[in-house]
């Protein structure tokens, strides 16, 4: 968690192995924080840690309603000769969140988000691809199924009275032996080949976390984000281009839930970083933000259209975000508007492109600029972090 | 003339029907909070008989049932280990209610703070969102974040049973280490304070990085060590769902208490509670989800993101 480059940060470093004291706690260069507006007789505590916690405006409505819906954007191709790194972890603040944001790849990845959205407007999963995929496609539903058949290959141990069963781990021991193997088939379909040589060293730390922490038995929005940034990662090498933004949605994507939702069920991986009843789901959002995006523009289904059975029931094969929200009244006990009051306010919506950028305004917010999330992410020559 | 806690009786009544208060009744209550709450220690003593809580993660109806079946408050002597908010649909009840509790009876029931009572954590995984929604501002879940900075970070029960939400810390050896600091403060990222309330046991030896991002992960030659260098008996913490609502680590020197039953309404979880009697002896009580009630009283609003 520490960042080298920052000096609190080491001048705390000679304290490490000392209680806290107020002397090395408290920056005496530290300005007062402004008064808290709405609540005068309750004021901010006196002493603050070196890191000021991110403190929200409060009832800030205007400022959410206003604020931009993220938009499209074609990825920045990664010119050879590459120089691939070990991605490493570098958010640990607030401000590293605002630097991201305002750097060319945290720009262009949301902006890629934005593009895969856009990309399945209208479409059902079993629409014929808009053109011939790449072959990266067929190499990432390769990988994709060879990792499900390490599911096969390796099933629940008998149970101990932790949650999450430690299979989960074998699982992702051999996940790790084979991602280098199963990257080189993806970046084997390149037109120059030779030039991707080293890459699954940058890219494999982005796959294995793609699929949970093998430690904690966990898995949550930010390792579903971390496959965003490896699906990020293979755009800017030029492997998939925009015009296979459709098949990586509809193809790769949805064959990733598959077997997340595989893996979650067989080794009951606990929920990470669960905002609970007032997120989407415990584990997915990105799917959400798809599925509304597909049902854009539908002549029958509207938002409400979530509280109808027989919808779910006959629809949810063609369209994530419905085949989400009955996953979720499956999975789920007690009454939807308890567990899920999120997704039942988003059904009061009028349309569902107001739902496809209300999502990406909150991934944004809820997932991409949040320090306990984004910590997690990783850096390297594919995703720069910008000093 | 009116009983001195007639009002406070009538909300508590109020709270066990789920019924939220208002914010200037927040506001006060929090305020008698804090002066009670200064005054305990960073490492708060505590007598036995008592029961032992871990995390409840705004599930009120399962708290309720947590009284039901351990007894209720003040006849039954109660310690929480933290994590009252975030997740469930009733922080907002779930941690007046606690809060209420503590001013009602102090000596009774003691609370201390979990990695979730924090500014920074409240505000990715729910409690800000609740309070926006069930009082139109952040002036509650502002009151109530100030207020979690006084809650005490450990408990020492009979001067034998470590109650803590997280774990060990390599900064801290011994108990007056942790007596010793200004804990009124946001969680830092990183420390002894960040340790206690984030770290976890673990089946390797040793200081290990932990998975989470803050604190550290401890072996058993830490626990021993930690146990033998303060006479400790039994390290009881929370922080980590498990199945069957309680686990034992450390050959039954750390045990983990989770209180949350079928967590995020579908890990199909027991929770329990620790019963210490005035011998000593110790008692895990299993509970399930309490039974189906009908909806919330809530009408569907359009959030923020999608005006």
């Amino acid at each position: 968690m520490s960042n080298p480059g920052s000096l609190p940060a080491s001048a705390h470093h000679e304290h490490e192995h000392t209680p806290l004291c107020r002397s090395c706690g408290a920056p005496t260069t530290s300005p007062t924080p402004a008064p808290w507006s709405g609540t005068t007789d309750s004021p901010p505590p006196a002493y603050r840690p070196i890191r000021l916690p991110a403190i929200n405006a409060p009832t800030n409505t205007a400022a959410i309603v206003l604020s931009p819906v993220p938009q499209p954007l074609p990825v920045p191709p990664a010119a050879p000769p590459h120089a691939f790194l070990v991605p490493a972890k570098r958010i640990t603040s607030p401000d590293d969140i605002a630097r991201f944001h305002a750097s060319v790849h945290g720009l262009h990845f949301l902006g890629f988000v934005a593009a895969l959205s856009a990309s399945v407007h209208g479409r059902k999963l079993s629409d014929p691809l808009p053109s011939p995929p790449s072959p990266a496609i067929a190499a990432l539903l390769d990988l994709v199924s060879a990792l499900a058949a390490l599911v096969a290959s390796t099933p629940p141990l008998p149970h101990s009275s932790r949650y999450g069963n430690p299979a989960f781990r074998l699982w992702h021991e051999k996940l790790t032996d084979s991602a280098s193997e199963l990257i080189s088939r993806i970046t084997a379909t390149a037109s120059s080949p030779a030039d991707l040589a080293g890459a699954d060293v940058e890219l494999a730390p982005y796959l294995l976390d793609s699929f949970g922490n093998a430690t904690r038995i966990d898995y949550g929005t930010g390792h579903e984000t971390n496959f965003a940034a490896f699906l990020y990662c293979l755009a800017r090498l030029g492997l998939i281009t925009e015009p296979d933004y459709p098949a990586v949605v509809l193809r790769v994507f949805t064959a990733y839930l598959d077997l997340m939702r595989t893996l979650q069920d067989t080794y009951q991986l606990e929920p990470a970083g669960s905002h609970g009843v007032w997120g989407l789901d415990d584990y997915h959002f990105l799917p959400f933000i798809f599925g509304s995006a597909q049902l854009i523009d539908h002549k029958y289904m509207k938002p409400k259209s979530i509280h109808n059975p027989d919808i779910l029931e006959n629809f949810s094969k063609e369209y994530m975000y419905l085949a989400c929200v009955a996953y979720v009244k499956k999975v789920k006990k007690g009454p939807f508007m308890e567990h899920s009051p999120m997704l039942d306010d988003i059904s009061g919506v009028a349309n569902w492109k107001k739902v496809n950028s209300g999502l990406l305004k909150m991934y944004k917010a809820e997932v991409l600029e949040k320090v306990p999330i984004m910590q997690h992410f990783l850096f390297g020559s594919l995703i720069k972090w910008e000093d | 003339m009116s009983s001195p806690h007639g009002g406070l009786d009538d909300q508590i009544e109020r709270l066990m029907q789920c019924k939220p208060l208002a914010e200037p009744e927040v506001r006060a209550l929090c305020e008698k909070a804090k002066e009670i709450l200064m005054e305990e220690s960073n490492v708060q003593p505590v007598k036995s008989p008592v029961t032992i809580c871990g995390d409840i993660h705004g599930q009120f109806h399962d708290l309720a049932e947590l009284f039901r079946i351990g007894g209720k408050c003040p006849d039954t002597n109660y310690l929480f280990m933290g994590d009252y908010v975030d997740r469930g649909y009733y922080s907002v009840e779930t941690v007046t209610l606690l809060v209420s509790l503590k001013v009602r009876y102090p000596q009774r029931i003691t609370i201390l703070r979990g990695n979730h009572e924090s500014r920074q954590i409240t505000q990715v995984y729910g409690f800000y969102d609740e309070c926006l929604r069930k009082y139109g501002n952040a002036n509650v879940w502002k009151t109530f974040t100030d207020l979690f900075d006084y809650f005490p970070l450990t408990a020492l029960v009979e001067s034998e049973i470590f109650c803590l939400h997280g774990g060990l810390s390599p900064s801290i050896e011994t108990l007056d280490n942790i007596r010793n600091f200004d804990r009124v403060q946001e969680v830092p990222h990183e420390g002894p304070m960040c340790d206690l309330l984030w770290s976890d046991p673990d089946d390797r030896c040793g200081w290990g990085i932990s998975p989470r991002g803050a604190g550290y992960t401890f072996g058993q030659d830490i626990s021993e060590q930690f146990n033998h260098t303060n006479s400790l008996r039994l390290i009881a913490r929370a922080h980590q769902l498990v199945m069957e609502g309680f686990n034992w680590a450390h050959e039954q020197k750390v045990v983990t208490i989770f209180s949350a039953p079928n967590y995020c309404y579908r890990c199909g979880n027991m929770a329990s509670i620790l019963e210490v009697d005035d011998c000593r002896e110790h008692t895990f009580i299993q509970f399930e989800p309490a039974p189906r009630r009908g909806e919330p009283d809530v009408t569907r609003r359009t959030p923020d993101y999608f005006l």
